[in-house]
């Protein structure tokens, strides 16, 4: 019993976060039944489990809300603010009965009855007296209406635990792998090991997605609360939520619920004005509000943005200065940004009057705090009179992100995809000159500070100067520069954990990983590099930076490869997932092409030419949102920006025509061709014909002419399935036994006989193929005619 | 439970290491190290799956740096959620010691003073106590007057 009510209200306190975001958008548009139904389930659901666990009081409260969504459902109804306002304060008391419950607190004395009256048409006073304050919010999410998942909870350490057993697993099967290469071992033992290893690859990713949730678990709170705050400061605020998808560690998300609700809570009483003052100041009298996440190199970026008053940084200095927090001479050297971080520091704030809801002090520096602790950042932007923008940053503690994997003086690290733009070998297009003392690289006319690696970090380097590559990073927050690394390897979806503290101290790495060779490797932080280096952003320059980013969407990101027939070719980079070796072994001729089979699905394998007779292939995994192909190549050369302007090929085929890329030309893959070429053979569209074959029982219908009909390209049935009646054709095996067609009325019939010189003109012999596709194509026109 | 030490040598000392603290002694056979990091972190090692810092405990007190002749016993311990392989000479005993910690009177080295709680008596020989935490810490930088 009393794990069942733990179960209780855990669920039941999981699924109101969810819910009070579907309630508010419920409101915004009462005619979404999505969003009604899932409002609908929840309080269905805790009426049954009441009743079970008896609990007469929730029992009761959502057996009468129910009714009321029911009709609502039924059109009985229509729902209005008032009836929202009522479900709402239902659905509060549930939450409150919850808590009671769990807390075992006598559970509050409150009077049910008046929230029940309140749902009747026409209302109960306090229904009435909400349903005023209501309209006030309007939410726009761009997250579909959630249905409610089904879910348990697990304790962390046992996550952890699994985790770890998981990734010991795959170690012991690298180990193992090692030791059968080596011994060389019978195929069917190989055979069995393979599989194995696809187990534990597979049960590594899902086990390593357990760890993580969407960061939609933190945003969904958020309209309730928007609406509350801004009816109770009788403000009008439209909240916009973006990212919702971003994923994020379970735990992590937990360290920041508190931080995000606070600065939520000042955008709304201290940022946006109240509907006079916004109109006067010439602004929309509804203020906006607009929450995001996404993901930004090893950190995630969480930006609060509002477009209310903005915070006046001499206000804040003359607080700063008035309690005593900054001194007067040091507030003149002051730079403008450095005035609003006076903001975090404790008892300053611009709050001219204390309110309810965010008091006196704001409690930024408590902000501030809570997010350094996990190793975020908090960072302000204001333009008075305009708004006010709040990025929070927090550190991905536990991720799989897709790395560059580079060498320097010997040693092997990992570099974060997402801050990398380019790669550039040192030589015509990346030249390297000194500039007082500095490093600096060309590329193409554009000038980028130089770190070179090996001397940066203090290892003796391998490589002459002229031999290097430039790995040109683009860190969060930060500006361009180019790291000059040693060698290029490979691309790799890396398993990152935070390093120890010691290792962090040094500013320059971002976590560990161990790859599976099973030797640790270091995550490099392009920006902590940067700081270091001495690589600073100007301010100044930030124009010329946005223009060169607009010239660098011009070009297209692509991976330049040598190809299996030694031609250096390019092909965009988004459309490569991973790039992978796979054993020879699982690529196979079957069904009229070269396939590769893994992980329990098939994929076309194309080449531009024979596959080699070698042990593995290094393939291209690429996909174009619905299906997948694998394009085996030679080794991967680099990966730059490129004009995507080229030379356009004569004829379409592999090959879209031709770029130039450090003065050599390039061939462009021509990756529509290369999908549409993927999809030609072994796909069946939707719409092929349906052809009823009668008689079905009959095994020559069944082994001998299925297939014909198969391969003349219709989908054959047979009289006992369901969808008998929704034939285009029908075929009957014994056409001289009479007419028994199972087909819907008027549906073209093709009759076969045994006897090769057939009596009735429209019988056909059944060993007549030629005759027997024509009539069949000849009735499906008749049909489609009719 | 709560009297058991591990006996291992650090620097050439044989000091004592309360044995809650320890998760396990493993043999170390390599170390991929970490560049720009200070000098007690001798670089990383691999653990099954888990990714351990190496602790030169050597450097930690003060004494130089450990001798890496291609592998080394170390104790793992765990501290605030990372794992670390504190690098020591010798792994000796485990001892069951009843007399509590005491201050220890006699004038330490600065490194020892840093990483020593007291000492205990092991078969008519006192033992430092270290406080492996102190050991993974950065050691003060020792300015000369």
């Amino acid at each position: 019993m009393d794990d069942l009510l733990v179960d209780f209200i855990a669920e039941t306190r999981e699924t109101l976060e969810t819910l009070t975001g579907e309630i508010v958008a419920w409101e915004a548009s009462p005619g979404d039944r999505t969003r009604l139904d899932a409002i609908f389930r929840f309080v269905h659901t805790v009426k049954g489990s009441c009743g079970f666990l008896d609990l007469p009081r929730l029992e009761k409260l959502s057996h009468a809300a129910e009714d009321v969504l029911a009709d609502c459902r039924a059109d009985r109804r229509q729902p209005d603010g008032q009836l929202v306002s009522a479900v709402l304060a239902i659905i509060d008391r549930i939450a409150e009965l919850t808590n009671a419950l769990e807390s075992g607190d006598g559970i509050p004395d409150h009077d049910d009855a008046a929230l029940i009256a309140a749902l009747a048409p026409g209302g109960g006073n306090q229904g009435q007296r909400e349903a005023e304050a209501a309209p006030a919010t309007l939410v726009q999410t761009s997250s579909p209406a959630r249905g409610m998942s089904r879910s348990i909870r697990l304790p962390v350490d046992l996550l952890d635990r699994m985790m770890a057993g998981v990734s010991d697993m795959v170690l012991a099967r690298n180990d193992l792998s090692r030791r059968l290469r080596e011994s060389g071992v019978d195929p069917a033992i190989d055979a069995a090991f393979e599989r194995l290893s696809v187990c534990i690859a597979e049960m590594r990713d899902s086990i390593t997605r357990t760890r993580m949730a969407r960061i939609d678990n933190l945003f969904s709170a958020l309209p309730r609360m928007v609406r509350d705050l801004a009816s109770e400061l009788s403000k009008q605020v439209s909240l916009e939520i973006d990212g919702g998808d971003v994923e994020l560690d379970r735990e992590m998300i937990e360290m920041i619920r508190d931080p995000l609700t606070h600065i939520v809570r000042n955008a709304i009483d201290h940022g946006i004005e109240p509907a006079a003052d916004r109109i006067a100041a010439g602004k929309p009298a509804s203020g906006r509000l607009r929450v995001s996440a996404r993901q930004a190199g090893n950190q995630i970026a969480i930006e609060v943005v509002d477009d209310g008053r903005g915070i006046d940084a001499d206000r804040l200095v003359e607080k700063a200065i008035a309690n005593g927090a900054l001194a007067l001479e040091k507030a003149a050297a002051m730079s403008v940004q450095a005035k609003l971080n006076l903001i975090f520091l404790p008892g300053v704030s611009t709050a001219k009057q204390v309110t309810s809801i965010s008091g006196r002090g704001v409690g930024m520096d408590v902000v501030r705090a809570n997010v350094e602790r996990i190793g975020g950042t908090v960072d302000i932007d204001s333009r008075p009179g305009h708004g006010l923008r709040l990025t929070v940053r927090v550190p991905l503690t536990l991720t799989i992100i897709p790395a560059l994997t580079i060498s320097a003086g010997g040693q092997q690290f990992a570099i974060p995809r997402s801050a990398i733009e380019e790669l550039v070998r040192v030589g015509p297009s990346a030249r390297l000159s000194d500039l007082g003392g500095a490093k600096i690289v060309n590329i193409r006319g554009r000038r980028l500070p130089v770190v070179l690696l090996a001397p940066f970090l203090k290892l003796s380097p391998e490589r002459d100067e002229r031999e290097l590559t430039m790995v040109v990073v683009k860190p969060a927050g930060g500006d361009h520069y180019a790291l000059a690394v040693e060698e290029v390897h490979d691309h790799e979806e890396l398993v990152v954990r935070p390093a120890a503290p010691a290792l962090m101290a040094c500013g320059v790495y971002a976590g560990t990983t161990l790859p599976d060779n099973s030797h640790p490797m270091l995550l490099l932080d392009p920006a902590g590099i940067a700081s270091i280096a001495g690589i600073v952003g100007d301010l100044d320059d930030v124009e010329d930076n946005e223009q060169a980013e607009v010239l660098a969407t011009e070009r297209v990101q692509s991976l330049l490869f040598r190809d299996l027939d030694g031609v250096e070719r390019a092909i965009p980079l988004a459309l490569v997932e991973r790039i992978e070796e796979v054993p020879s072994r699982f690529a196979s001729f079957s069904a009229g092409r070269m396939r590769l089979s893994q992980e329990e699905r098939i994929v076309p394998l194309m080449s531009c030419c024979a596959l080699p007779h070698v042990d593995t292939y290094r393939v291209l995994r690429m996909t174009d949102g619905n299906a997948g192909i694998a394009y085996a190549i030679a080794e991967i050369v680099d990966i730059l920006s490129m004009d995507v302007i080229c030379e356009r090929a004569i004829e379409p085929g592999l090959i879209a025509g031709v770029a130039l890329v450090d003065g050599r030309p390039v061939e462009i893959v021509d990756s529509f061709w290369l999908f549409a070429e993927a999809r030609k053979e072994g796909f069946r569209p939707e719409q092929e014909p349906v052809c009823l074959l009668a008689a079905g029982d009959d095994p020559w219908a069944r082994q001998v002419l299925t297939p014909l009909l198969r391969s003349g390209g219709y989908r054959v049935i047979f009289p006992d399935s369901e969808n008998a009646s929704q034939a285009d054709i029908v075929v009957h095996c014994d056409g001289d036994a009479g007419q028994t067609a199972n087909g819907a009325e008027g549906t073209p019939v093709i009759r076969l006989t045994t006897d090769p010189d057939p009596a009735e003109p429209d019988l056909v012999y059944r060993y007549d193929r030629a005759r027997l596709l024509d009539a069949m194509r000849a009735g499906i026109r008749h049909r489609g005619r009719g | 439970m709560n009297n058991l030490y591990l006996i291992v040598t650090i620097a050439g000392n044989r000091v004592a290491i309360p044995a809650t603290s320890v998760e396990s002694v493993v043999e170390i056979d390599r170390i991929d190290p970490v560049p720009l990091v200070a000098d007690h972190v001798a670089g990383l090692f691999a653990l099954r799956s888990r990714v351990m810092t190496v602790i030169d405990s050597c450097a930690s007190v003060g004494l130089g740096r450990f001798v890496w002749d291609g592998s080394a016993e170390a104790v793992i311990v765990n501290c605030e959620g990372h794992g670390y392989a504190i690098l020591v000479e010798n792994v000796d005993d485990v001892v069951e010691v009843n007399t509590p910690v005491a201050a220890s009177r006699a004038v330490l080295s600065a490194g020892w003073a840093r990483v020593s709680v007291g000492t205990i008596e092991v078969h008519d020989e006192a033992l430092l106590v270290v406080d492996p935490v102190r050991l993974i810490e950065r050691p003060f930088v020792v300015i000369a007057a």
